[in-house]
C-alpha cells in the first residue's frame, strides 16, 4: 500500500489539470470576454434598427449578417478553444469595413446617430483580431478599420470630436485585448510550468518511495542473510541457509528483471510480486520471468494475484520440489490480454481420476471466472503441473 | 563415449571459479582444464604453447596431459566480464579456436541472451541452476547438440526485435511451454510428440537464430570480420 499511495496522488493532480492547461484557460477566458464585448454591440445594433424601423432593407440585412457572422466566429471559437483566422478576417472585412460604408451608400443613413451601431461592431472586431492575428496583421486591421470608419463618419458629417473618440476606441480595444491576452498567457505558462514541476516532483517521490520499499525488503532479506553469513555465526553450507540464499537470489533476479524491463503497467507485476512474497517465506523458491505485461483493471490484477498465490501454495504443498516457475506475459496472440503460468516439476497427478483439490477449484478456477478469466490445469502422473491463467477467458 | 570432456571457465568472480572447480571436480566425465578472468587471458595462455590455461589465476594442474594443450571442448563464458569486452566478440573469438561456448550469467538479460545466441553461443544458463543441469548442458554441447534452458526459451519466445526469425506454430508452442518451466518431457507430452522431436524443435529454433545472426552484419562488421579472419590466418 505504501507504493500505491503516491501514484494515486499523482493521478489526482493530473485530473485537476485535466480541464486544460493554464494557457488554454487564458485563451478560453479571452474568447468569452470578446464575445461579451461583441454581444453588447449587437444588442445596441438590434435596438437601434428596431427603434428606427428604416424603410430600406439594407439595415435589416446588415444586422442579420453581423449576427450570423458573430455566431459563426464565436461559436467555432468556443467549440475549438481558439479563433479561426479566416472567420476573424471575414468579420473584420464584412462587419467592420463593408457594413458602415454600405449603410452610408444605400442604408438611408444621413446622420451620425443612425450609423453609430454599425461603427461600434468594428471595436469588438478589432479586439478579436488583436488577440488572434500576427502583430503586423493586427496593425493592418486597425488601420483599415480606422480609414473606412473615418470615410463613413465624414460622409454623414460627423463632428471631428466624435470621430476622434471613435477612432480612439478602435485602437484602445485592440491594445487592451492584446495586453490582457499577453498577461493571461504569461500567467498560464507560469502555472503550467509550476504544475509540470509539481507532477515531476510527485512522480519522483513515488519512485523514491518504491525504491525505499525495495531497500526495506532487501534489508530484511539479502542484507540480513549476508550479515549473518559474514559473522560466521552460522554454517553457510547448512541446507536451510542455502535454501534461503537461493530464495533471496531469486528475489534479486526478479527485481533486476523488473527494473531492466521498464515495466510501464505495474498492476499485474505488483499483484504477482505480492503473491510470490507470501509463499517465499514458506520455503518455496520461485523463478519468475515477466514480459510485456498489459494494463488490466485492478480487479483483474487482484484476481490474477490471488490465483497465482493459490497455485504456488499448491506447488508448495504437493510438488515436493520446493521450486516453482512463474511466467507472466501479454497474450502472445495479441489483443491486450494477459497470460500467466505457474509450473512445477513435481509428481503431478492423473487429471482423470483426481478431483482437483479445493485450492485449484475454488481459489484458482472460480477466482479467474469472477473477472471473466479462465484457468486451465495440465498434468499427468510424473509430469509436474502446469496452471495457466488467461484473461480475458 | 568414454572420452573425458575438457572444460574451461571464463569468469571474473573468484568465488564462482572456486565453486565450479569444486563442483566439476566431483564429475568423472568432465575435466576443468583452465580458468581465466578474460577471454584474452585464456587464449594468451594457449598461444604461449604452455599448457592451456596455465597462466590463469587459480590454475592448478597436477598433471599435464596432451589434451590440455588443445582448446577445451566447452568454454563456460560469463556474459558480462569486468574488462568491458563485448559478449559477442568474446563468443566469436572462442568459437574460432574450435571450442563450443555455453553462456552463464547471474541475471537473465534477454536482449543479451539473444545477441549471444546469434553470435554463435550454444546455450545459456543462469548461475542458479544445480550441478546436474549444468553437467547435462555441457554433455549435450559436447555431443554436438544444443543445450536448452527455460530462460533461453523465454528470451526467444518473447523476442520482439525486428530481426527475429520466423518460427512455425509447433516450434513456438514447444518454446513457450518449455519457457514456462515445464520439463521438455512434459512439453512434448502436451504437444503430443516425442521428447526427441521436441528437442529437435528447440535445436531448430536456436539454429534459426544462429543463421539469422549472420546476414544482419553491417558493412562495418563485415570489414572487421575480414580483417579479423586475415589476422587469424596470418
Amino acid at each position: 500500500m505504501v507504493r500505491s499511495l503516491p501514484i494515486r496522488r499523482v493521478r489526482a493532480l493530473r485530473e485537476t489539470t485535466g480541464v486544460g492547461s493554464g494557457t488554454q484557460r487564458a485563451r478560453s477566458f479571452m474568447i468569452v470576454a470578446t464575445l461579451l464585448y461583441r454581444a453588447s454591440h449587437l444588442a445596441v445594433g438590434v435596438l437601434a434598427v428596431a427603434q428606427r424601423r428604416p424603410e430600406v432593407p439594407l439595415p435589416y440585412a446588415g444586422i442579420a449578417a453581423a449576427l450570423g457572422l458573430s455566431a459563426l466566429l464565436y461559436g467555432t471559437a468556443l467549440r475549438r478553444g481558439r479563433f479561426e483566422t479566416r472567420y476573424v478576417w471575414a468579420d473584420v472585412l464584412v462587419t467592420g469595413c463593408t457594413l458602415p460604408l454600405a449603410l452610408c451608400a444605400w442604408g438611408d443613413v444621413h446622420e451620425p446617430a443612425t450609423l453609430a451601431w454599425a461603427m461600434l461592431l468594428g471595436g469588438s472586431g478589432s479586439a478579436t483580431a488583436a488577440i488572434t492575428l500576427p502583430r503586423l496583421h493586427v496593425l493592418g486591421v486597425v488601420a483599415l478599420l480606422m480609414v473606412t470608419h473615418l470615410i463613413g463618419y465624414r460622409a454623414v458629417g460627423t463632428s471631428p470630436a466624435v470621430i476622434a473618440g471613435h477612432l480612439n476606441a478602435l485602437v484602445s480595444s485592440a491594445v487592451l485585448a492584446w495586453a490582457f491576452t499577453w498577461y493571461l498567457l504569461r500567467q498560464g505558462r507560469l502555472l503550467d510550468g509550476a504544475n509540470a514541476r509539481a507532477l515531476a516532483a510527485e512522480a519522483h517521490k513515488a519512485r523514491y518511495a518504491e525504491r525505499l520499499e525495495h531497500h526495506r525488503a532487501l534489508h530484511d532479506t539479502v542484507l540480513a542473510t549476508l550479515t549473518t553469513l559474514a559473522s560466521g555465526a552460522v554454517d553457510a553450507n547448512a541446507a536451510e541457509v542455502r535454501e534461503r540464499c537461493a530464495r533471496e537470489a531469486s528475489y534479486l533476479r526478479r527485481l533486476i528483471q523488473q527494473t531492466a524491463e521498464e515495466v510501464h503497467h505495474r498492476e499485474i507485476g505488483t499483484a504477482l510480486e505480492d503473491a510470490v512474497g507470501c509463499v517465499e517465506g514458506l520455503q518455496l523458491r520461485v523463478t519468475a520471468q515477466y514480459h510485456d505485461l498489459p494494463q488490466v483493471p485492478p480487479e483483474v490484477a487482484a484476481a490474477l494475484g490471488d490465483a497465482v498465490r493459490e497455485a504456488l501454495n499448491n506447488v508448495r504443498r504437493h510438488a515436493g520440489t520446493g521450486h516453482a516457475y512463474l511466467t507472466a506475459t501479454g497474450d502472445p496472440d495479441g489483443g491486450g490480454g494477459a497470460l500467466v503460468t505457474v509450473v512445477d516439476r513435481g509428481p503431478g497427478f492423473d487429471p482423470g481420476r483426481h478431483r482437483p483439490g479445493l485450492g485449484l477449484r475454488g481459489s484458482v478456477h472460480d477466482r479467474m471466472a469472477e473477472v471473466g478469466g479462465r484457468a486451465t490445469v495440465d498434468t499427468a502422473p510424473g509430469e509436474g503441473v502446469r496452471v495457466e491463467l488467461r484473461w480475458p477467458g | 563415449m568414454a572420452r573425458v570432456i575438457t572444460v574451461a571457465v571464463v569468469d571474473d568472480d573468484r568465488m564462482l571459479l572456486d565453486g565450479l572447480r569444486a563442483w566439476l571436480g566431483g564429475v568423472p566425465e568432465l575435466r576443468l582444464v583452465a580458468t581465466a578472468a578474460t577471454v584474452g587471458e585464456l587464449l594468451a595462455a594457449a598461444d604461449g604453447h604452455r599448457p592451456y590455461g596455465a597462466g590463469a589465476p587459480g590454475y592448478t594442474a597436477p598433471d599435464i596431459a596432451p589434451a590440455d594443450i588443445a582448446p577445451p571442448d566447452i568454454v563456460l563464458l560469463d556474459l558480462v566480464l569486468r574488462d568491458g569486452s563485448a559478449p559477442t566478440d568474446n563468443i566469436r573469438r572462442l568459437l574460432r579456436t574450435g571450442s563450443r561456448v555455453l553462456m552463464i550469467s547471474t541475471v537473465p538479460d534477454r536482449s543479451r541472451i539473444i545477441e549471444a545466441i546469434r553470435a554463435g553461443a550454444d546455450g545459456y544458463l543462469t548461475k542458479d541452476h544445480d550441478l546436474p543441469t549444468l553437467v547435462t548442458a555441457i554433455k549435450d554441447l559436447a555431443t554436438g547438440r544444443g543445450a536448452h534452458s527455460p530462460e533461453l526459451a523465454f528470451a526467444c519466445a518473447h523476442d520482439s526485435s525486428p530481426a527475429r526469425p520466423r518460427l512455425s506454430p509447433r516450434e513456438r508452442q514447444i518454446l513457450l511451454d518449455y519457457a514456462s518451466g515445464m520439463t521438455l518431457k512434459s512439453a512434448a507430452r502436451r504437444a503430443g510428440i516425442t521428447v526427441h522431436t521436441a528437442k529437435d524443435y528447440l535445436d531448430r529454433v536456436k539454429a534459426k537464430y544462429q543463421q539469422a545472426g549472420r546476414p544482419t552484419y553491417t558493412k562495418l562488421d563485415l570489414a572487421r570480420r575480414v580483417r579479423e579472419d586475415h589476422l587469424d590466418g596470418g
